[in-house]
C-alpha cells in the first residue's frame, strides 16, 4: 500500500495508542487523520489522530528565553535531541483476513510497531465499511475534543464525497440527539467546515 | 526523617550570627583586593620577579603568572569570522562496584560537530567501551576518570580529522590532565595517561586545532594568589604558605567587578608544579571570561595551551566562539556545545541498570562466572516508600 510512516508506537491499550516520531519527521501527520499499525499479514488496527503534542525540556525552556536561535541550534534540537513528537490515536476498528471492523481490536499494537498514515483509498475504504460504526469510539472518547475531531474526519474524509459527508452527519445527528448539549458543539464544529 | 532538625537549627543560629562580622571582614579583604589590583596591575615584570622569588622560596607555590597584558584588562568580544568547525567533547563512566553481581568499567564519549553558518544540524559522535575483566584488579575511580579524559581527546583528534578548515574543540573543565593519586599503581598510571595526553596535545598543535578547557564558575582563585604574593617584602616570602590576607576573596569575585558582558580578562600562566610537564607551545595559560551580562556576570575560567595564547587571531576567534555559543544558552550563559556534548556522553543510571543486566545475562548464557549482589546493594535497591 503506498501509505506513508508516521512513526512508531510509544504505548497501547485496546481503545487507543499513542505513536512518536522524531520532529524532523513531523510532517505529514494531523489532527483527525487516520492511521493504521499493521501487526501481522491480514491484521491491522486503525485509529484517528485525536491529540498531538510535543514535549519540552531544560534545555528547548533556557534556548526559548535566548535572543536568537541560530539554524543549526534549531535542526539540532529538531533531529538530534531525544524529544519525540507524540500522536495519540483513538482506535476506531482493525482489519482482520481483509475485512473491516468498527469494533475494538482484538490485540492492540505492541512497543515500536510502524504506525502509517492512511492514503485517500484507505481512508475511503475504512469509512465506507459498514455504516459508521465507528462514531460511538469517537462519541465515548473522553480525553478526545469530540465536536472538533469529528469535524477535522469528516473534512478529511468527505473532502471529495459530499454525498458520504451528509450522510455522516445525520449519523452523528441521530447518535446524539439525546444529548443536546453534546449535539450542539459537534454541530458548531461542523458548521465551520460547511 | 532522619536529619536531626533542633541540631541544625542550633547550627544555623550560630551560623546567622556570625554571618554579619563574616561579611564585614570580607568587605575589608575586598577591597584591599581592589587596592592591590589597582597598584600592581602595570608591574607585569616586577610581578612575573616576585612570582619567581616565590617559587624559590615555597616551590609548592600556585598562582597566576602575568603574561603581556596588565592584570586589569578587559576586552569586548572582537568581530572575527567563526571557525569553520567548533567540536565539544565530553565523558562519562561507570566505575566498576564490587556490589554487582558483575564488575565492570564502562567509559563513554560523546563529540559533537558544528558548522557555523552551515544552516545544518551538527553531527553527533559515540564511542562506548565496555571492559570486562575477571582476572585482574579492578581499575580505581581516578584510573577510570583518566582513561576518559583521554578517551575524549583521542576521539575529539579523530573526530576533527573528518573536517577541513579552522577548528575549535572544547571540553569541560580544566585542561591540565588531573588524578595523580596516592597509591603507586594510580601514580603509574596517571604518569602514562599524561605522557599520553600531552602527545595528544601537541598533536593538536601540529593540526592547528585550538583547544580549550572550560570551567565554569571556578573554584580556584590563582589571580588572588598572586595578589597576596605582592604583599609580601622577599625576607617574608618563606612564610608565604601561612600568608592568606585575601582569603575568602575569589577570582570570580574579583572578574564579576571587572569584566563587562562579553569580555575577557588578561592571558595568564600558571605557577604550579604541576602544570610545569606542559612545556614549550602546550604550556597551560587561561584567561576569565564573562559570558553574562555586565549586571548579572557569569564568569568562567578558559584553558589555553600557549601557542593559542600567544596568536592574536585565534585567541579572537576562541573568545568570539565561547560567547555566540554562551549566549545561546539565555539566561543561564554556558557554551551549547558543551552542554550538548554532556548531553550525548552522559550514562544514566537507568543505562547503567541495562547493562548490567545484558552483561549478567551474557554470562549466563555463556556459562560465564557470576558473583552475587551484595546485601549492602540488595538493601539500597529496595523500593522506597512513595
Amino acid at each position: 500500500m503506498p501509505s506513508y510512516e508516521i512513526g512508531r508506537l510509544l504505548r497501547a491499550g485496546t481503545s487507543g495508542f499513542v505513536a512518536g516520531c522524531a520532529v524532523s519527521q513531523f510532517d505529514a501527520p494531523s489532527f483527525g487523520a487516520l492511521v493504521r499499525a499493521p501487526l501481522g499479514a491480514d491484521y491491522q488496527v486503525y485509529g484517528l489522530i485525536y491529540d498531538i503534542h510535543i514535549e519540552d525540556d531544560g534545555l528547548v525552556r533556557q534556548l526559548v528565553t535566548a535572543g536568537n536561535i541560530s539554524a543549526e541550534v534549531m535542526r539540532d534540537n529538531r533531529e538530534r535531541r531525544i524529544v519525540p513528537v507524540e500522536m495519540s490515536v483513538l482506535t476506531v476498528g482493525y482489519e482482520q483476513g481483509g475485512k473491516i471492523f468498527h469494533l475494538l481490536p482484538p490485540r492492540p499494537p505492541l512497543s515500536l510497531d510502524v504506525i502509517y498514515g492512511c492514503d485517500p483509498l484507505e481512508l475511503a475504504r475504512f469509512t465506507s465499511a459498514g455504516h459508521f460504526g465507528y462514531f460511538r469510539h469517537i462519541l465515548r472518547a473522553q480525553d478526545a475534543p469530540m465536536g472538533e475531531l469529528l469535524a477535522a474526519h469528516l473534512q478529511q474524509a468527505g473532502q471529495n464525497n459530499p454525498t458520504w459527508r451528509e450522510a455522516a452527519t445525520r449519523e452523528i445527528i441521530t447518535l446524539l440527539r439525546d444529548d443536546y448539549p453534546s449535539l450542539m458543539s459537534v454541530l458548531s464544529a461542523l458548521s465551520d467546515i460547511a | 526523617m532522619t536529619l536531626d532538625f533542633q541540631q541544625i537549627y542550633a547550627q544555623l543560629r550560630q551560623i546567622g550570627e556570625n554571618a554579619s562580622a563574616h561579611k564585614k571582614t570580607l568587605e575589608e579583604r575586598r577591597a584591599l583586593a581592589l587596592r592591590l589590583l589597582e597598584t600592581q596591575a602595570a608591574e607585569l615584570e616586577a610581578l612575573r620577579w616576585k612570582v619567581e622569588t616565590a617559587r624559590a622560596a615555597d616551590p609548592s607555590l600556585r598562582c597566576a603568572l602575568p603574561q603581556d597584558e596588565p592584570l586589569d584588562f578587559h576586552t569586548p568580544p572582537p568581530e572575527v569570522l567563526p571557525a569553520s568547525i567548533i567540536l565539544a567533547a565530553d565523558g562519562s563512566q561507570i566505575v566498576p562496584s564490587r556490589h554487582k553481581a558483575a564488575q565492570y568499567s564502562l567509559i563513554n564519549v560523546g563529540v559533537i560537530a558544528l558548522q557555523p553558518g552551515s544552516d545544518q544540524a551538527p553531527e553527533i559522535f559515540i564511542e562506548s567501551e565496555l571492559r570486562y575483566d575477571d582476572e585482574n584488579e579492578l581499575p580505581t575511580e581516578s584510573q577510570i576518570a583518566l582513561r576518559r579524559d583521554l578517551a575524549e581527546r583521542r576521539k575529539l583528534l579523530e573526530v576533527a580529522g573528518r573536517y577541513p578548515g579552522q577548528k575549535i574543540s572544547l571540553t569541560d573543565g580544566q585542561l591540565e590532565l588531573w588524578g595523580a593519586g596516592d597509591d603507586n599503581e594510580t601514580r603509574r598510571e596517571f604518569e602514562k595517561s599524561l605522557q599520553d595526553y600531552l602527545r595528544a596535545l601537541r598533536t593538536f598543535r601540529q593540526e592547528e586545532i585550538i583547544s580549550a578547557g572550560y570551567i565554569d564558575k571556578p573554584a580556584a582563585s590563582w589571580l588572588m594568589r598572586l595578589l597576596e604574593v605582592t604583599t609580601l617584602s622577599p625576607d617574608e616570602l618563606p612564610g608565604l604558605r601561612e600568608h592568606h590576607p585575601l582569603r575568602g576573596v575569589s577570582d570570580v569575585w574579583l572578574m564579576s567587578r571587572l569584566l563587562g558582558a562579553g569580555e575577557r580578562s588578561a592571558v595568564f600562566a600558571f605557577q604550579a608544579r604541576s602544570a610545569e610537564k606542559y612545556s614549550g607551545e602546550i604550556a597551560l595559560h587561561f584567561f576569565y571570561l564573562n559570558v553574562g551580562e555586565a549586571r548579572h556576570p557569569a564568569i568562567a575560567r578558559v584553558d589555553i595551551p600557549r601557542w593559542v595564547a600567544q596568536d592574536q587571531a585565534r585567541l579572537h576567534q576562541l573568545h568570539q566562539t565561547l560567547v555566540t555559543q554562551s549566549r545561546l544558552m539565555g539566561a543561564r550563559p554556558f557554551p551549547y556545545l558543551l552542554h550538548r556534548a554532556h548531553e550525548i556522553a552522559v550514562v544514566s543510571q537507568q543505562e547503567t541498570a541495562q547493562v548490567d543486566q545484558l552483561l549478567e545475562l551474557t554470562l549466563r548464557q555463556n556459562s560465564g562466572e557470576l558473583s552475587e549482589v551484595s546485601g549492602k546493594q540488595s538493601a539500597k535497591d529496595l523500593p522506597k516508600r512513595k
